[in-house]
């Protein structure tokens, strides 16, 4: 009896068990409705880049020229028609915190910190941002309507976030002074995904081997108080078998595959390849379910440190990045390692564009937008000129093969654009003197 | 807050069938009887067609059971007036007094009922308050568990606090080390200074402060922390890997965190807050922080230091999840029926746990045992058996942990997997669930497991209680006698015994004692959550003080007060200068009112907790003196009566209206012995204080009470109702009894018919030792 119950759900699965929160989302319960899905992710990468394998060739006098895929966007070849560089935008917003921490805390907010008591490398100390980020942002219009609604709205992953709170750790906020945590464990991340359904799972197996225990005690008592016994054991046997039917009714209708994750995989540092594949696993497969339509995916945090052994460079990655260029070593260093994350950038798109979209036409990187992005222009010069934006994908209708210019424009109008595109025009994004021209033009 | 009225209680309602009463009645036989024999023969022919043989009822008739606790006086003088129903007249006089004396003694009176089925031992699972308790303990097994006595609880106090200047953590910066009692600084732009005011050489633009401890929680409930601060900082709560709150980030405007949890009574949760004031670039502001809470029924306020306590505190577990609530017909809850709802909330308490154990526990295991050699997976096996014998009551041969554990193993690869699929397993078993199926286990366990079932609804769980009972040393009665005594002084014990009393007393931290605010202008929400604590803080200072005297609790001429209570209340509430020494923070003891203050019985909680809106409920009062403080038991109204409106008698006072709608007859069976009880504390009005008059008429307090043994008992006030409280042997026995099934919830007649006596016995020559009493009641229910 045993043995068919552990086959039982062997075969199921923990999958069937998940199935059942995908049935009750809403907008997969409004079927037909549901095809027309517009998705964002925004992938950050820390310390600037290396601008000249970087950035295309446009020229001076251009706004735009054919995508030209320099050594570290090599990588995203495979995806070139549905890529689109953006050079010329400029984090320009001034006020308190140094150069990383407006890097990161306007990044996504497009206005100022508040004053606080983080004091950074240079200028005065800072606090948290004083207005939403994008993602949030759209995470509440998409949430405000029943028909774009999904279980999360917005997923918040993160990759090695080392495990403080502070400016540098944060790119995601809610609303003023609320900074929102990301989930850099895949297992607190599956958990949250699919933890009540394992949780279910696990209660199934577990039943049954309760059963001898029962047994012995019923010898134990009276033949009054076995009736409370008696009672309990059919309680959970009725939970058993309703346990059963609710898996196997499942078995039928598996919207999607849940990600087998690798056990005890431990938060450190030569991970970190590992933990970004479970953690881009997690994210497209709950783009599969619905969800969520929005994640933000921040690898490290502004000034993050990660030391890629795994490509044997063993000095921190911030350390290096303050290396003059003519520090042959570093300049090589650091090329590697931004091409180590586009092609982190590139799995990911490779794992959406591999995805079929469930219930409509093509593939999920059709229907998705991956902006990868940055707290600095370049590393050694604290730059926040020409902030990397790069974009895989065909959630937000931009033709790709593409590089485009926009010769020193505020990047709070491409926060604009990107409302805009999702379907939520906006006059001004953050701070309102960096909005006057609008929403980009040439896109 | 229309709350229906105790009315007429009819426990004879029968309907004769006048046929067989008239034939019948001519058989009754002349000769010399006793007066039982003669009541059995007119039970016979008069009676028990309605009622049955036995007086268990008739189902056409009279369905109810006769029972009741009437002495036979009262019941001759109802069967004279009422019986049989269609001829009253019949059975009258000595006929009467025959038949009330046959069906007290077979059937009709408590100990008839007793001697007729005696109680027994029903098997429990664990209630809901119990689940909660257990997982906290085992919990702390792995941790321990710090014992809190009473005289720690009321001598260690305030947080371990210490101050460094600049931003180092060298032994020269270090300016202050001190003992905080309460958390709450404004240190401006200067920064720290000693506590006489000088200055402590700390620079006021950069500097840390430390603050640790831990937080006692008297009364589970849900907590609202509130940490305010301007100033960079961060707290940690329960585990030194939970962050509760953290403000790594001072940022302009981000001053206030609060933060709800649901904390288990009779812990000490650890706590600790990392304040660093970071020099900036230009002006650096004023630091401040304080440290508060909402604890169940109260309003804000800075945590009082004796709540706080310093030093060292293990961590402890915080359990999220709601256990339905428990059978709680008898006074006390039980655990007598298991349903879907309670299975699931069992799941998710036992996965919360589970949960706990991999992030917590296991961690924590891990460290503990660095230096030890075996692989990581028998460590694993080692912390989950030693987890298991906790949970299943059991010595390590007997718990046979390792078939849960292989099980564990063989379906999990994962390490969190293999913890809460074991975990699961061993907290879904019977064996834990019903902690008194363990006829299979050692006596020592047997007992142990008893014993703090009754002290803390909890299992055995700190490491010197289980290291003797492995070693089979509670078994005799001095052994267990010592093991009690240890048991009861721990503030597990006081959070059981408080919730007694709340129980016993019928306050709850969501009672709604709004009353009307013209009347009673001043009766806010600060006086209520004063009152709150006034009465906690006196029944722990009789409870817990060296004598321990039951009758302060009923009579003492003293409460607690706090200046808001003074402002409210007036003369009789200022506190005693000569009795400061035994304040509780703001909470002292009155000058001495012997009018005013009688025990628990006057206290402005009780007393506004039963009255209505505008006027008091001599009838609330009254049954909750009868039941809960005399023991006596009434039967429920036979239908709800709605308090006759003041605004319709403006010339009565509260007396002569509840005279005037209680004086038919019908209602008068019970209403005699409920409303001369009530009528005594009149002198107290909706929010409970003193006056001498209602309406412009003086009040009438006078009341009285027949005992069990029909002895008729007459008071003029609440000062004579309370010393006769004190000394009755009725109400002592009451407090025995309920004393009793609280702390063991099976009724004490289960452990044999004569056991009630004698321990009542026991506590009167104990001078109404409650304490002495705990132990004792503890000694009972671990006798074999």
């Amino acid at each position: 009896m045993r043995q068919s119950r552990r086959r039982f759900l062997k075969q199921t699965g923990i999958s069937a068990a998940v199935a059942h929160f995908a049935l009750n989302l809403p907008s997969l319960a409004l079927g037909a409705e549901t095809s027309e899905r517009k998705r964002l992710v925004i992938v950050f990468s820390p310390n600037g880049v290396i601008p000249d394998h970087f950035w295309p060739t446009v020229g001076e006098k251009e706004n735009e020229a054919p995508l030209e895929l320099k050594r570290i966007l090599q990588p995203l070849e495979p995806f070139r028609d549905q890529t689109v560089t953006m050079h010329g935008l400029c984090n320009q917003i001034k006020g308190d915190g140094d150069g990383h921490m407006r890097g990161i805390g306007c990044l996504l907010t497009g206005v100022e910190l508040f004053p606080g008591d983080i004091q950074g490398g240079s200028d005065t100390p800072a606090g948290w941002s004083q207005g939403i980020s994008i993602d949030q942002f759209l995470k509440n219009q998409l949430q405000a309507d029943a028909r774009t609604r999904t279980r999360f709205g917005s997923l918040e992953f993160g990759v090695m976030v080392p495990d403080r709170a502070d400016t540098w750790t944060r790119m995601s906020y809610s609303g003023p002074n609320q900074p929102v945590a990301p989930i850099d464990d895949p297992y607190k991340m599956f958990d949250k995904l699919y933890g009540q359904a394992k949780n279910r799972e696990l209660l199934a197996s577990v039943l049954d081997d309760l059963t001898d225990d029962f047994k012995k005690l019923e010898k134990m008592v009276s033949a009054e108080d076995r009736r409370l016994l008696e009672q309990h054991q059919a309680l959970v046997r009725k939970v058993e078998k309703d346990l059963k039917v609710e898996l196997a009714a499942q078995t039928d209708q598996i919207g999607h595959a849940v990600p087998e994750l690798p056990p005890n995989i431990e938060d450190q540092n030569d991970n970190m390849p590992e933990i970004t594949r479970m953690q881009i696993e997690l994210l497209v497969n709950s783009f599969a379910a619905d969800f969520a339509r929005v994640a933000t995916f921040q690898i490290t945090n502004s000034v993050g440190g990660a030391k890629m052994r795994w490509l044997d460079i063993n000095e921190g990655h911030h350390a290096i990045s303050h290396e003059p260029d003519s520090n042959e070593t570093s300049y090589e260093n650091l090329i590697q390692i931004n091409t180590w994350y586009c092609e982190q950038v590139a799995m990911l798109a490779r794992r959406l564009s591999e995805t079929p979209e469930p219930g409509g036409e093509g593939s999920m990187l059709d229907n998705t937008t991956i902006i990868w992005t940055n707290e600095l222009g370049k590393g050694n010069s604290h730059t926040r000129d020409n902030i990397p934006f790069v974009l895989v994908g065909g959630g937000l209708g931009i033709k790709g093969n593409r590089a485009i210019d926009f010769k020193r424009t505020p990047h709070n109008r491409f926060l604009m654009t990107v409302a805009e595109r999702m379907g939520f025009p906006q006059n001004s994004f953050g701070n309102p003197d960096f909005c006057g021209d609008g929403v980009l033009t040439g896109v | 807050m229309k709350q229906p009225f105790y009315a007429l209680t009819l426990f004879l309602l029968p309907i004769m069938l006048s046929v067989n009463a008239a034939a019948d009645s001519t058989t009754v036989t002349e000769s010399v009887e006793t007066a039982e024999q003669t009541g059995a023969t007119i039970f016979a022919a008069q009676c028990a067609s309605c009622h049955g043989p036995q007086g268990q009822g008739t189902q056409e008739n009279y369905p109810d059971p006769l029972h009741g606790d009437a002495s036979v006086g009262e019941l001759a003088e109802l069967i004279t007036d009422t019986m049989p129903e269609e001829d009253p007249d019949l059975c009258v006089g000595e006929d009467a007094t025959a038949v009330a004396t046959y069906i007290h003694e077979t059937f009709y009176s408590e100990a008839a009922q007793l001697r007729n089925r005696p109680p027994r031992l029903a098997l429990q699972r664990l209630t809901g308050d119990q689940l909660r308790r257990s997982l906290s303990d085992l919990y702390g097994v792995f941790a321990q568990v710090r014992r809190d006595t009473w005289s720690e609880r009321q001598t260690q106090q305030g947080l371990d606090a210490v101050y460094y200047t600049g931003t180092k953590w060298n032994g020269e910066d270090r300016k202050i080390q001190r003992i905080d009692p309460v958390v709450d600084f404004d240190f401006g732009v200067d920064g720290p200074k000693n506590v006489d005011g000088s200055d402590a050489g700390i620079n006021g633009e950069s500097f840390h402060a430390h603050w640790s401890g831990g937080i006692r929680i008297e009364q589970t409930g849900r907590y609202e922390i509130i940490v305010r601060s301007t100033t960079s900082f961060e707290c940690k709560f329960g585990h030194d890997r939970n962050q509760l709150i953290d403000n790594h980030v001072q940022s302009e405007g981000r001053n206030e965190f609060r933060r709800m949890l649901t904390l288990t009574g009779g812990r000490i949760y650890p706590i600790k807050i990392n304040l660093n004031q970071r020099k900036r670039k230009g002006e650096t502001p004023p630091s401040s922080i304080s440290l508060s809470w909402v604890t169940p029924g109260g309003v804000e306020e800075i945590i009082p230091a004796r709540f706080l306590v310093p030093g060292w505190a293990p961590p402890a577990l915080r359990l999220t999840t709601q256990m339905p609530p428990d059978d709680r017909t008898y006074g006390f809850q039980r655990g007598i029926s298991v349903d879907p709802t309670w299975d699931d909330s069992v799941t998710s308490a036992v996965l919360e746990f589970a949960d706990r154990a991999c992030d917590e526990l296991w961690p924590d295991y891990r460290n503990h045992h660095k230096k030890d050699k075996r692989s990581r997976d028998d460590l694993l096996r080692n912390f989950l058996s030693e987890l298991i014998c906790v949970a299943h009551r059991a010595t390590p041969e007997q718990a046979q942990a390792d078939r849960m554990i292989d099980a564990a193993f063989a379906a999990n690869e994962a390490e969190t997997d293999r913890i809460r699929y074991t975990i699961l397993l061993a907290l879904k078993s019977p064996r834990f669930l019903y902690p008194t199926i363990n006829a299979d286990r050692t006596r020592s366990w047997r007992a142990g497991v008893q014993l703090t079932l009754a002290m803390h609804d909890s299992l055995p769980s700190d490491r010197w209680l289980i290291d003797a009972i492995n070693k089979e040393e509670v078994d005799n009665e001095p052994q267990r006698r010592r093991i009690a005594t240890q048991l009861v002084d721990d503030a597990r014990t006081r959070a059981k015994v408080r919730e007694m009393f709340h129980h016993w007393l019928d306050v709850s931290p969501t009672d709604d004692l709004r009353k009307d605010e013209e009347r009673f202008a001043g009766f806010d929400v600060n006086v209520v959550a004063d009152l709150r604590q006034s009465l906690d803080t006196f029944i722990d200072s009789v409870v817990w003080n060296e004598t321990s005297d039951y009758r302060q609790l009923m009579a003492a001429d003293w409460a607690m007060t706090s200046p808001r209570l003074t402002d409210f209340y007036g003369d009789a509430w200022k506190p005693c200068a000569d009795d400061a020494d035994k304040a509780m923070g703001r909470f002292q003891p009155t000058v001495r009112d012997s009018n005013i203050h009688v025990g628990v019985l006057t206290h402005p909680l009780v007393m506004a907790k039963f009255a209505h809106h505008q006027t008091t409920s001599p009838i609330h009062r009254g049954v909750f003196l009868i039941r809960h403080v005399m023991g006596r038991t009434l039967r429920p109204p036979n239908s709800a009566f709605a308090p006759l409106s003041p605004d319709l008698h403006p010339d009565l006072t509260t007396r002569q209206r509840i005279e005037l709608q209680t004086s038919p007859a019908s209602c008068q069976i019970c209403h005699t012995k409920i409303n001369p009880l009530g009528f005594a504390l009149e002198h107290f009005d909706a929010v409970g204080r003193y006056r001498e008059s209602e309406n412009g008429k003086p009040i009438d307090a006078s009341g009285g009470y027949t005992s069990r043994d029909d002895e008729e008992f007459s008071f003029e006030t609440a000062r004579q109702l309370g010393d006769f409280v004190a000394s009755s042997p009725d109400a002592q026995n009451a407090f025995v009894s309920r004393v009793f099934q609280y702390f063991v919830k099976q009724p004490i007649a289960a452990y044999g018919p004569e056991k009630l006596d004698r321990l009542s016995e026991q506590f009167r020559q104990s001078e109404f030792n409650i304490r002495k009493l705990l132990i004792e009641v503890a000694l009972i229910c671990s006798e074999e």
